[in-house]
């Protein structure tokens, strides 16, 4: 009697597609048996510092000390009066909700002019793969209000722009660098073989009212998934480290110097010589540090044939010559991920390295403008994730932030 | 005819989710879960390769999975996913599901974990991606980091 209903029949004939279909998966011959576990970690739903996978940290002129990171599409910020001890409620930027990559070497950015100015930037991932834009907004009020975000690459191309980096200075003028892939794309339209992104330069200044930013082509075929550095020396000019490709995939830092008196074409200089060889993303762009003298101290990751691990080295002259590289941290101790700031004659290097249970900061530093550096210390660890370490400096002082995943942000004088 | 509406839900209902959770899931990558996929492929040859949604290159290792896949079936190749990040989700579903490769066994890191995850497959890999581990069928295994030559997928994977 059953057996004549539609729905019953349906319903057998269902099970047995399904049935036929579950035994002919090919994933099912071997690892069902190791399935037992699909959900990843809670949820983070707050908007605490604590639940950011990212934190950018930098002084304004005033000497406090600002902490941004982005959740589910907002930006919020702390402003500490005592150097990073304690910090202000949590205040959201005031911008509507979209996209921001903050992951890994993705993060905003934050700078400040001298007249209260606040100016923030960003990449907002678009709907297809692979594409982005390099985003900006302006507090003219000391981050009470913001300007609504303009896109910084100018081409209108859905494809990738991103790993923007940001300066300003006193008067407001704005530097943006960022990889573009318009080139690239260009070639492939054309048919031609491309490789790697373009380095990209832009300026603007809000408070004189020149609200679009510039388009500069600097560089073509840099690295497409490393972070770039950002210095100014002491003429001004703005100094970029970036992991460039050189011929079959050589993936290496290159210099280049934003001279004022110079037109193009532009020559940057080679700076790693470690030869690693990879059609890949290392995920590890390296970090500048321009000193009083004009002295450019760089740090940086490879992985090469000829140099592994993370390398120190100094340039008196812009990277046209370098101070032979010195190893930083314990290799086999997953040593990566250095940043470098100097303060008068001080050199200070932090990095991160795993012991497979704890994430650990640590920090070496020199007196003499990098030529001896005291030994290797302990700054600090985490047990779960960890974000990049990055030394800022105010008032004669060099500090060391760091995000620790769920622990939450570290600040702490070096 | 409510209650064999009911009976006839409840069998099919743990059916639908099975065949779901072969398609389109990934496992949560663990020092076990490794063990475990090392023990079940020994005495094969077998390739495990790593990839991230922020890895370009990844995907042309991908691509080439995907021919070899579409061609040669029990492709012997674990997939594993490195964002260690809840985030990456839908990205990642999207990218296996573009490369038709929901059919492999997929693995990811537990978010926040991308560090002790990597550990456990190696201690001496740095992130870089993609990053292939060509298994022998006495368990050793040699890793390489970027983009592999279609050749050696093919030769080390042909049946």
């Amino acid at each position: 009697m059953h057996t004549s209903n539609p729905l019953l029949l349906s319903c057998i004939g269902c099970l047995l597609i399904l049935l036929m279909a579950s035994t002919n998966v090919k994933a099912a011959h071997k690892h069902h048996i190791m399935q037992a576990t699909t959900k990843d970690a809670t949820t983070c739903m707050q908007n605490e510092i604590t639940c950011a996978k990212t934190v950018t940290t930098a002084f304004a002129p005033n000497s406090d000390l600002w902490r941004l990171w982005a959740l589910k599409g907002h930006m919020y910020f702390q402003v500490s009066k005592d150097k990073g001890v304690t910090f202000s409620s949590v205040r959201q930027v005031n911008v509507e909700k979209e996209k921001i990559s903050a992951r890994n070497e993705n993060r905003p950015k934050i700078a400040f002019d001298q007249y209260q100015g606040v100016y923030l930037s960003w990449v907002m991932p678009k709907e297809k793969r692979y594409t982005a834009d390099v985003r900006f907004s302006y507090s003219k009020d000391y981050g009470k209000t913001f300007t609504v975000p303009v896109t910084v690459n100018n081409d209108g191309l859905d494809i990738g722009h991103s790993f923007n980096e940001m300066r300003v200075t006193d008067e407001g003028e704005v530097s943006m660098v960022w990889l573009d892939s318009r080139l690239a794309h260009q070639r492939r339209l054309e048919g031609k073989q491309t490789n790697g992104s373009a380095l990209y330069f832009g300026e603007a200044n809000y408070r004189k009212k020149q609200f679009t930013f510039s388009n500069q082509q600097l560089a073509n075929n840099t690295c497409v998934c490393c972070r770039i550095a950002l210095d100014t020396n002491t003429q001004g000019e703005l100094a970029i480290l970036w992991r460039h490709i050189y011929l079959d995939n050589i993936r290496e830092f290159a210099l280049l110097t934003l001279t004022q008196n110079e037109s193009p074409p532009l020559k940057p200089v080679q700076i790693s010589h470690d030869h690693w060889k990879i059609d890949g993303c290392p995920h590890q762009g390296g970090a500048i540090s321009i000193d009083q003298n004009n002295r450019y101290h760089m740090v940086w990751f490879n992985q090469g044939d000829l140099g592994k691990g993370i390398f120190y080295a100094s340039s008196d002259d812009q990277g046209e010559s370098l101070t032979k590289p010195i190893g930083v941290g314990m290799q086999s101790a997953q040593a990566a991920h250095p940043h470098i700031n100097t303060l008068g004659s001080k050199v200070d290097i932090v990095w991160t390295q795993f012991n497979g249970i704890k994430h650990q900061l640590w920090h070496q530093g020199s007196n003499d403008y990098g030529k001896s550096f005291t030994d290797a210390k302990l700054l600090a660890t985490s047990s779960e994730g960890a974000d990049r370490p990055f030394i800022i400096k105010n008032d004669g002082k060099s500090f060391v932030s760091w995000h620790r995943l769920q622990q939450g942000h570290w600040v702490q004088a070096l | 005819m409510n209650f064999l509406k009911r009976f006839l839900l409840m069998l099919l209902m743990p059916i639908l989710f099975t065949t779901h959770y072969v398609y389109a899931s990934s496992i949560v990558l663990t020092q076990e879960q490794l063990t475990g996929i090392k023990k079940q492929n020994m005495g094969e040859k077998w390739l495990m390769l790593l990839w991230s949604v922020d890895c370009p290159p990844c995907f042309k290792e991908l691509d080439m999975i995907q021919k070899l896949n579409k061609k040669q079936a029990d492709l012997n190749v674990v997939l594993i996913n490195t964002d260690a990040s809840e985030e990456t989700l839908l990205r990642r579903r999207e990218i296996i599901n573009k490369f038709q490769l929901m059919d492999l066994p997929n693995f990811h890191f537990a978010a926040d974990q991308g560090a002790q995850s990597r550990f456990i497959i190696d201690p001496n890999w740095y992130g870089e991606l993609p990053r292939s581990y060509f298994f022998e069928s006495n368990g050793q295994s040699h890793s390489k980091s970027g983009v592999v030559d279609e050749s050696l997928l093919v030769s080390w994977l042909g049946e």
